[in-house]
């Protein structure tokens, strides 16, 4: 069972950007499929104490990729993933306080292939 | 918590049977799962009362597990289809009785190509019993 919390965060997330940032709903439902990926990996973990799992987003993201996902795509799902961890750090400061910024930005710098020196 | 299932049948519309093998496999409200599957909430409680899965904890309150949920809708799906019998050689369809019967005293018409025209009567009404055949053989006709 996943983690309720989390769940909640994310539909908050994506609130937030319809009214905030006033993205489409075609938008919103893409930012959830790819926040779905996001909520699997953490599983019954609430996002705070997400650095702790050993297996990567990336390489979760990897191990379900079976059935095709392509550069482009993956690129975008760790992109939305990390808007998404910068914002609830952002917004929930306390909660989120084991999460460290550079541990966010390590999420699509991966894919990218750069060097993370913080 | 406690179970409540009624089985019965419910018009699933396509778009909730696209989006259902997408929930979670978690717990939800049904104002939840009814925002995910852009259904008015009246119509998953509705579901719910019609047999879909959902528990109650001690505080009354519903909760709706998104993979029981999702199999359920595919279950709905399969309900809804109905069965079919292909007809076996030497069976046609008698429009009098409604129903499929070995044909009596079939003749074969070859019509155009590989189609052919069987012919025949109806053991239980004694009417005719028409049927289109491709690659016609002497093993469609019953031995009668």
């Amino acid at each position: 069972m996943l983690d309720r919390q989390n769940y909640l965060n994310v539909k908050l997330f994506l609130k937030y950007s319809r009214v905030v940032h006033g993205r489409s709903s075609l938008q919103i439902s893409n930012d959830f499929e790819h926040l779905k990926s996001l909520l699997l990996w953490a599983g019954s973990q609430p996002f705070g104490s997400v650095p702790t799992i050993n297996t990567s987003l990336f390489d979760f993201l990897i191990q379900k990729a079976v059935n095709g996902l392509d550069q482009a795509e993956l690129q975008s799902i760790l992109n939305t993933n990390q808007r998404f961890l910068l914002w609830v750090k952002a917004m929930f400061p306390v909660e989120f306080q084991n999460i460290r910024l550079s541990w966010i930005i390590k999420i699509s710098a991966i894919m990218e292939g750069k060097e993370v020196i913080i | 918590m406690s179970e409540n299932q009624n089985s019965s049948n419910c018009r699933i519309s396509r778009n909730v049977l696209i989006k259902a093998p997408g929930l979670l496999p978690m717990l939800y409200t049904p104002r939840e799962i009814a925002e995910d599957l852009d259904v008015p909430e009246t119509t998953l409680r509705d579901w719910l009362n019609h047999g879909a899965p959902h528990s109650r904890d001690e505080s009354n309150h519903i909760w709706i597990d998104g993979k029981q949920f999702a199999a359920w809708v595919d279950n709905q799906r399969n309900a809804r289809k109905k069965p079919t019998h292909p007809l076996q050689v030497g069976e046609g369809f008698c429009m009098r009785c409604n129903t499929i019967v070995k044909i009596q005293n079939g003749e074969i018409r070859p019509v155009k190509g590989n189609l052919s025209h069987l012919k025949g009567k109806c053991p239980i009404c004694g009417g005719i019993v028409n049927r289109g055949i491709w690659n016609a053989g002497s093993s469609e006709l019953p031995q009668c």
